[in-house]
């Protein structure tokens, strides 16, 4: 059932596009070296894709007062274009 | 309908009805078993959603079978809410707001109406508020 | 198709048809009942679809010993067939009335209400997630702007739960997404991508692939574009094809031996 289940989530990340940050794997309570192994080499393989890109894509809601209308057009898509051009950017550096 | 009549007096129908919550006036289903409210449905049909609700929408039919539901006034006495009838509530009212007007002026009154009433029942509480009262201390809970 | 459920009625074959009636030119959902044929009169079919199955899953659980028949396009009964397998509904208490849907070559007339391509503006074009591309169009771009794209999209989620509430597979009592534990409550955007990824791992097994959640969404987020995906995880990893098996779906049952093997770590570099 974990395996069906990681694997599921493994390939719905894949398709958002948040892939390689789970990872399964069988380790007995015996195999020490195994353990140090693994959780070293996950370590470097997250390291290597970066810090959570949740975090820097995602804004949290500020209910900034009321939006005037009539001054220059529409705040909140300038902002998430200067989003956008920056993500090509930040995908290389992934 | 009581349940008594078996499966042959069995009702399932959604009722067309707008959304009570602000003024966007989203057309609204409700679903009605057996003479019960069970659910709301937007309406895919109505010019307004075009079947889509916002969270307060979708979840309409919740208030009216609530067991929270204030089914009679209650009047505060002696720091203790009591059951009253329509009559005394309406009296004490009257009598609280006249005194409030008389000692404060007409102006230390204000007049909150609601969504949840119909467009007439607004009209008559901004009435009572300017002719009755003499303040135009009127405000919605749904200026949008 | 009105004598047909006039002599199901008649002949007791069912307790209660759920199709639709006219009401001033709205196609509003109603039980028809034997006691009052004369309203079968209003009888219309639109394209608007409406999840008839929640319906009577809502009378099958306050009448348990009826039986119910239904106006069924194709989606409709892959979820009937869902409900059955969940042990929502009975299978032998439910007759089905099909109606034209889902148009190919050789049946081009269909009533449905998908059946109109949705425009997106140039800005979801090049931001966000277009309702009608396919996943592999979307696959093929890196998985940086992958995520942006998705990030964008789940964003701008209301979170109204219409996505649940319309659902007709969604019948579980008890909800995880309004487990504090899961989703926060009292923010908006619900927490990114937690919110939309928690219902698209319970949708699988479960989606029928009937386009409600898209169409009832006031933000406008592809969601059946996400959970056709699930569904093609399911059926890759397990071969279990949502709505048309009658099997117990993969994520419920432990199976006999285990056949996947867990991803290898990906050595990006």
């Amino acid at each position: 059932m974990t395996v069906k289940r990681v694997r599921f989530i493994q390939e719905l990340l894949r398709f958002v596009g948040l892939e390689g940050r789970v990872h399964l794997e069988w380790i007995s309570s015996a195999e020490a070296g195994k353990f140090v192994q693994v959780v070293t080499e996950f370590t470097e393989t997250i390291r290597r894709l970066g810090p959570n890109p949740i975090q820097r894509t995602v804004r949290p809601f500020k209910a900034s007062g009321p939006r005037r209308l009539g001054t220059s057009s529409a705040p909140s898509e300038a902002e998430t274009d200067a989003e956008s051009s920056e993500e090509p950017a930040a995908a290389s550096h992934l | 309908m009581t349940e008594t009549q078996g499966v042959n007096a069995m009702e399932c129908k959604l009722v067309p009805s707008i959304c009570s919550y602000c003024g966007t006036g989203c057309g609204v289903l409700f679903e009605v078993i057996d003479g019960k409210l069970q659910g709301t449905m937007p309406m895919k049909s109505h010019p307004v959603n075009e079947g889509k609700l916002c969270i307060k929408g979708w979840h309409l039919h919740e208030h009216i079978n609530s067991f929270m539901r204030l089914k009679s006034p209650l009047i505060k006495n002696n720091g203790r809410f009591e059951k009253a009838t329509w009559d005394e509530a309406i009296q004490t009212t009257a009598q609280r707001l006249s005194s409030v007007v008389e000692r404060h002026g007409p102006d230390s009154v204000g007049v909150l109406v609601s969504a949840k009433i119909t467009n007439e029942e607004n009209y008559l509480a901004q009435k009572f508020a300017r002719a009755c009262i003499g303040t135009n201390n009127v405000d919605h809970c749904a200026r949008l | 198709m009105i004598q047909q459920i006039k002599s199901w009625l008649e002949d007791a074959t069912v307790d209660i048809f759920i199709g639709y009636r006219d009401v001033d030119g709205h196609a509003v959902p109603h039980g028809y009942t034997a006691d009052r044929l004369e309203e079968l009169g209003n009888w219309t079919v639109g394209t608007h679809r409406y999840p008839l199955e929640t319906f009577a899953l809502h009378l099958a659980r306050i009448h348990p010993e009826a039986t119910i028949g239904l106006l069924g396009r194709d989606c409709n009964q892959r979820a009937l067939n869902v409900l059955s397998v969940w042990n929502q509904l009975h299978a032998d208490r439910i007759r089905v009335l099909s109606l034209s849907c889902c148009p190919s070559a050789l049946k081009t007339r269909a009533d449905c209400s998908y059946l109109v391509p949705r425009k997106s503006g140039s800005f979801k074009h090049q931001v966000g997630v277009d309702a009608e591309m396919e996943a592999a169009e979307l696959e093929a771009l890196p998985s940086g702007e992958r995520w942006a794209r998705w990030a964008y999209e789940f964003q701008k989620c209301i979170k109204c739960y219409g996505c649940r509430d319309i659902c007709p597979v969604c019948f579980c009592a008890e909800c995880s997404l309004e487990s504090d534990e899961l989703v926060g409550t009292g923010k908006l955007p619900p927490e990114v991508p937690i919110f939309h990824l928690v219902r698209a791992t319970h949708m699988a097994g479960r989606c029928v692939d009937c386009g409600l959640c898209e169409e009832a969404c006031p933000a406008d987020i592809p969601l059946r574009l996400l959970y056709r995906k699930v569904n093609a995880i399911v059926e890759d990893l397990f071969g279990y094809q949502t709505g048309s098996d009658t099997a117990q779906p993969p994520l419920s049952v432990l199976g006999d031996r285990v056949e996947l093997e867990p991803l290898p770590m990906e050595k990006t570099g």
